[in-house]
């Protein structure tokens, strides 16, 4: 028996996961749509619009957090991720956990990560994405 | 030994606090004038958590706020830990209003769970991870912000909070076995019940809560000998009766699981609603038999004697169970009726209960609708179960939603659109069958077999798991049931089709 009222039991299967894309809090960009995130996460995109450079923080593509990302954003597999950020290692940066992915989009202007929602702390921004934030129906890095 | 380590930090809190703020740098100050106080809540943690006597604590909590009224921590904690839903509400607000007193962490706290309670979320989660960055050892922080993640069906996080705390009080260990067991982690959820049953050799609810956790993992008998355990310690242990009675009904003896709730009826006097609901479970053990003359007897009993005793949501469960497995649509829908007209009565029940109830009629609904084909009935009660949904940051509002809109879209032959939304409802054997149906139909079959593991191995004692995981673990297991239509064959075999 737990203690506390607990909600209904669960099954013990994997609840989805919300992401949320996290910018500086100087940043003034606040929303992205799901083709410039893409954009941006492939590389295609460099700059923001006030000409800041982009540099985008990640966790290990074999990370299980980062499957989801890997589907929706990259459209690769792993080990085709793990090769396009070895190519790209001016532009792209492996943290070891979200609040590593934090610590450096807080301290790097024109930096963006992507971190499990409920990592989130007070020392970064939450970008919406088509108009919409992580917690909103129909947010695009909400799944399995 | 571990009670007694954190019993001594306070007493050093309190030795030096001149201040009314405790002083300690890793433990979570509570702001009070009252010596008393603090031993008082030190008293409610070792009965809440370590004992699981709830009521006691609530009771030692209540007695900490007629000594101090302005302990806005105190007033947190027994908003979050009460029984009374009225209290819950009146709690929350005492405790915002007297965050004036508190340190910066208990404000933190305070203003976490009112951001919660007000359905801002992303407010919500920062205040929450400032003060566990602020206090991450910290036992309230921790059981906290772990209780408050299982709420959310964050699992993967509240364990990481409770990793990275390092302590091993006994009612965070059970706590957390459980979170382990819901993200299939059964070696380190077993290793941390071993670790509770150690240090609490003669209570009862170790053996309690390892029998539970041992039949989520399928491992029955075992369960049974460690219920059996926890009744030995302690003859008036009710829960461990009906968790046998529960177990059996799950193995498919359902004829053993009747005499063991019988057993139960007989010897012990129980709350209302915990009676009722071990009633039900009763009642589905006819619908596990097929015998749904027997199961409509038992459920119109346990409904008629819920009016009778003004307890409206639970004679709307009562109703839509009955609702779930009838073979004839009229039926299901009439019944529908009643237990919304239940829940519309709403007596003696919390208003989040009857909006949760609420939802899981309209989900019956919507069900009943899509095999009818009515496409009017479908659209109104879907319509109806997004605005709820909208309004609310309720996971069981949430998930009846999403679990609804999966069932549309998968009728519809949307079939990843339909993913989107059953991923959100995994708690559901219902939507687990259709999300796996839907992997395989958008050639993920990876995700397809995992979906089929995860229900061939849901052993939760529900209605939705008797009407769907027998049937399915009958055709998952037999090689000569085709795998591509499985879902499609038991959809055929469900009680419930026209």
């Amino acid at each position: 028996m737990l203690a506390l009222v607990w909600m209904a039991a669960a099954s013990g299967t994997a609840h989805a996961k919300q992401f949320a894309i996290v910018a500086d809090s100087a940043n003034s960009t606040t929303n992205l749509t799901s083709a410039e995130l893409v954009k941006i996460f492939n590389a295609h995109t460099r700059v923001w619009p006030d000409g800041k450079p982009i540099t985008i923080v990640l966790r290990d593509p074999s990370s299980a957090d980062m499957q989801l990302i890997l589907r929706r954003v990259f459209n690769m597999t792993a080990d085709e991720a793990r090769t396009f950020i070895h190519t790209h290692a001016g532009i792209i940066v492996v943290a070891d956990s979200d609040d590593a992915i934090q610590r450096f989009v807080a301290n790097t202007r024109g930096a963006i990560g992507v971190v499990d929602l409920y990592s989130l702390t007070k020392d970064v921004r939450v970008v919406k994405i088509d108009g919409k934030l992580p917690v909103e129906q129909g947010y695009l890095l909400r799944g399995n | 030994m571990i009670q007694m380590l954190f019993a001594f930090i306070l007493l050093l809190s309190a030795g030096t606090a001149a201040a009314q703020t405790s002083q300690r740098a890793d433990v979570l100050p509570l702001t009070t004038k009252s010596e008393e106080v603090r031993r008082l809540v030190e008293k409610a943690w070792d009965l809440d958590l370590d004992q699981v006597q709830q009521e006691q604590a609530i009771e030692v909590l209540r007695k900490a706020l007629k000594i101090d009224p302005n302990f806005a921590m105190g007033h947190e904690l027994l908003a979050q830990i009460s029984l009374d839903p009225a209290e819950q509400v009146r709690e929350q607000q005492k405790a915002f209003a007297t965050r004036g007193h508190a340190s910066v962490a208990e404000r933190l706290i305070v203003e976490w769970l009112q951001d919660a309670s007000d359905h801002k979320l992303i407010p919500a989660i920062t205040k929450m991870n400032d003060v566990l960055s602020r206090y991450p050892h910290d036992k309230w922080v921790v059981f906290l912000a772990n209780w408050w993640l299982t709420q959310q069906t964050q699992y993967d996080r509240a364990i990481a909070v409770f990793e990275n705390s390092g302590l091993d009080s006994p009612g965070l260990m059970n706590n957390v076995a459980y979170t382990y067991a819901y993200t299939r982690q059964f070696e380190k959820s077993f290793a941390l019940m071993d670790k509770y049953a150690a240090a609490l050799p003669k209570d009862p609810n170790p053996q309690d809560s390892y029998a539970e956790i041992l039949r989520l993992a399928g491992r029955f008998d075992q369960a049974i000998e460690h219920y059996r355990a926890a009744l030995a310690l302690d003859s008036g242990f009710y829960s461990s009766q009906f968790g046998i009675a529960d177990t059996y009904s799950l193995m498919g003896d359902q004829v053993r699981a009747r005499q063991e709730y019988e057993i139960g009826f007989k010897k012990f006097s129980l709350p209302e609603l915990l009676r009722v609901q071990w009633q039900t479970r009763e009642a589905i053990t006819f619908v596990r038999d097929g015998d749904y003359a027997a199961a409509d007897r038992l459920f119109q009993a346990i409904a008629d004697d819920a009016h009778a005793k003004h307890m409206s949501q639970p004679e709307a469960d009562a109703w839509r169970q009955m609702a779930m497995y009838q073979p004839r649509p009229k039926q299901a829908i009439a019944l529908l009726a009643k237990a919304q007209a239940a829940v519309q009565q709403g007596k003696n029940a919390m208003a989040a209960a009857i909006q949760q109830e609420l939802a899981q009629i309209l989900r019956a609904r919507v069900e009943v609708a899509v095999d009818t084909g009515n496409k009017e009935m479908k659209a109104s009660t879907l319509a109806q179960l997004a605005r709820m949904s909208r309004n609310s940051s309720d996971k069981i509002i949430e998930s009846a939603y999403h679990g609804a809109a999966g069932a549309v879209l998968f009728s519809d032959h949307k079939y990843a659109d339909a993913i989107a939304h059953l991923e959100e409802d995994t708690n559901n054997p219902f939507s687990l069958q259709l999300l796996a149906e839907a992997y395989e139909k958008t050639g993920d079959s990876s995700e397809a077999h995992r979906t089929n593991e995860t229900l061939a191995n849901f052993n939760d004692p529900t209605v939705e798991q008797a009407l769907v995981v027998p049937a399915f673990r009958k055709c998952y297991q037999d090689p000569s049931c085709d795998s591509n239509f499985k879902g499609v064959s038991l959809k055929k075999s469900f009680p419930r089709t026209f």
